[in-house]
């Protein structure tokens, strides 16, 4: 115990009675982790914020289509009865919310411009329900009056679109007889799903129903938003309790999101490497210099009876003490600037275009995860420990007779 | 006390540039003794110091403390036998940097396991008997060579070690420090019965020991 107290005494006092090389080092460690931590936040709150308003907008948690809907893309695969069955679903234990939509492709034209897309049938309090609808709103107001409908804005923009602008959107109906309706833009949204903000065009369900001649409450898709983090075993509940219909989770039907999920954590994973290895170096570029300076000292603590466990040790906690300083700075460097970035967000609205071709808001929020700083602390634990490696090996070979010798 | 039985030491052994430093030295030191080893500069001195601290291995020949055999010890017994049975004086003073005066002293006490206050009260006397008490809170750099060298002595002494071994400690003190140092220790050794084994040229130092064990050319002469 009492060696213990020693060499912990002394290691404190190597540690931060050298305050340059101590402050220096604290601050390589905690500059290096905050901007790791802040980066992986980013990297993480990209790819979930996609997924999030993917979700929000479109497929929720898991889907519902008549089979055959999505390879043919016919409204004669539609479900029906939707209603009911929204409500039976609303009565399982996992699911949070869900609503039925319809939805028909089409040609949407102005007396100018046309370009393929998709007229969506929707309930406006449903989908506030479901996925805070209102959040998405970019321009005009969320109320489809009469003949209103609200546009993506990437289709907005390619038909030239305002608000007030007429648009015609044609399609065929149940009986496969041309149908158009002509409508009133009312609003502009923005979900950052490109499926939607490229071609999707929104007015409610019962004028979309009536325009494709088709039974009320029928429906091409019944999005589920759940709590679940089972939701495979929701997927096979709700496939038992509909067998007909084709259910599909978000990843099956989004699979690009979720290989960007990964990739996003692929790229989380070379950070951290790239990051604990210039915080290795540092550590152990700093612990080697400190080292060899102090051989002498070494030298001395050998000959009046210092076992060289003692000096192993006091090493080995000399930098860890670095280390966790290190850390300590980093969690509150990495807390302030994940903190910021969550709340106010990364603003890159000079490069809105391109990122929102690839579905992303211009303003990019970070997601704050435990998992950070526990991964950190082991990372930071362990580079500490191994930079010592090498300059405890040269000590071994440390004769004490020779140091004192050189130094008399 | 410390017994030496045709201690032998070669540096570079087997190669054309081998040293005899040491030659069948055949010594013994009885408790309470003060002695001075003395000749020529590369005679032996500080080697044999080292032989007898543990500190450096010996070529042939067998070192005794008591009734136990030390110069084939481990590393590890060495470091042991150092930390408990012997007092370090180095010509350096090798006093720790980063350990204020009274922390210097009362390092071997703490490693030993003594209670912080045992090692406050015995740091205490040692810092008056040497006096450098009121310099305790002071760190090494602070100090001239002279209070340097009182700590470095304060420091073996502190945990009463069966043998002192001082290396040349007046070679970077002037006189009156030197003068100074030899009569503290000649004190201690009269007052705490410690055994003491100097290396040293120095006439004074020679002058006031009790014993003079004279090598040269690593032979024992006297």
């Amino acid at each position: 115990m009492y060696r213990v107290r020693t060499i912990l005494h002394l290691a404190y006092r190597n540690a931060f009675l050298r305050k340059s090389r101590a402050i220096l080092l604290v601050m390589m460690i905690g500059l290096c982790m905050g901007v790791m931590v802040g980066l992986e936040g980013l990297y993480d709150g990209m790819s979930l914020h996609m997924i999030d308003k993917t979700m929000r907008s479109d497929c929720g948690n898991i889907s519902l289509f008549a089979k055959k809907y999505r390879l043919e893309d016919d409204i004669k695969y539609h479900i029906s009865e939707a209603d009911k069955k929204v409500q039976q679903l609303k009565q399982l234990h996992d699911v949070v919310y869900a609503l039925w939509r319809i939805q028909s492709s089409g040609l949407a034209q102005t007396a100018r411009k046309s370009t393929p897309a998709k007229l969506i049938g929707i309930n406006i309090d449903d989908e506030e329900h479901f996925g805070k609808f209102s959040e998405f709103l970019k321009e005009g107001e969320l109320n489809f009056g009469k003949s209103g409908v609200f546009v993506g804005n990437e289709l907005a923009k390619k038909l030239k679109l305002h608000i007030g602008s007429k648009v015609i959107f044609t399609t065929q109906d149940a009986h496969l007889e041309i149908q158009s309706i002509a409508l009133r833009v009312k609003a502009i949204l923005h979900t950052t799903n490109i499926n939607l903000d490229t071609r999707a065009l929104f007015i409610p369900r019962e004028t979309l129903t009536t325009l494709l001649a088709l039974p009320k409450n029928s429906a091409t898709q019944i999005a589920v938003i759940s709590k679940s983090k089972e939701i495979k075993t929701l997927q096979k509940s709700i496939q038992s309790l509909f067998p007909t219909l084709d259910v599909k989770r978000f990843v099956e039907l989004y699979p690009q999101l979720k290989q960007m999920q990964e990739l996003m954590s692929v790229f989380n994973q070379i950070t951290f490497f790239i990051v604990m290895s210039v915080v290795f170096i540092g550590i152990l570029g700093v612990m080697y210099v400190s080292i060899l300076d102090r051989i002498r000292e070494f030298g001395i603590l050998l000959s009046i009876g210092y076992a060289y466990r003692n000096i192993r040790l006091q090493v080995l906690i000399e930098a860890l003490l670095l280390g966790v300083a290190g850390y300590l700075l980093g969690t509150i460097i990495g807390l302030a600037f994940l903190g910021y970035l969550s709340y106010y967000g990364l603003n890159l609205s000079m490069f809105a275009e391109g990122l929102n071709s690839f579905g992303l808001d211009s303003t990019l929020y970070a997601t704050m995860k435990l998992s950070y700083f526990i991964s950190t602390f082991f990372a930071i634990i362990f580079a500490s420990l191994l930079s010592v490696v090498l300059p405890l090996r040269q000590l071994k070979k440390l004769n004490p007779i020779e140091i004192i010798r050189s130094t008399s | 006390m410390i017994t030496l039985r045709n201690v032998n030491k070669y540096f570079y052994r087997g190669e054309a540039r081998e040293v005899h430093a040491l030659r069948n030295i055949n010594l013994t030191i009885k408790e309470g003794e003060f002695s001075v080893v003395s000749g020529p500069s590369g005679c032996g001195k500080t080697t044999l110091l080292n032989a007898i601290g543990v500190l450096d291995s010996i070529s042939e020949g067998e070192i005794w403390l008591e009734d136990r055999e030390i110069a084939q010890l481990s590393a590890a017994e060495k470091t042991q036998i150092r930390l408990n049975d012997m007092g370090f004086v180095f010509q350096a003073y090798n006093l720790v940097p980063v350990l204020n005066v009274e922390e210097n002293i009362g390092f071997i006490m703490r490693l030993q396991g003594y209670t912080q206050e045992a090692i406050k009260e015995r740091v205490l006397d040692v810092a008056q008997m040497l006096q450098i008490d009121n310099k305790l809170d002071a760190m090494p750099n602070l100090l001239s060579g002279g209070q340097q060298q009182r700590v470095a002595v304060a420091r073996a002494v502190a945990s009463k070690p069966k043998i002192i071994l001082a290396d040349e400690p007046t070679a970077n003190l002037d006189s009156t420090n030197s003068m100074a140092l030899m009569e503290m220790m000649k004190e201690l050794n009269t007052k705490e019965n410690v055994t003491i084994l100097f290396s040293s040229h120095d006439d004074y130092v020679i002058q006031n020991a009790r014993r003079v064990i004279l090598l040269n050319d690593g032979e024992l002469v006297s």
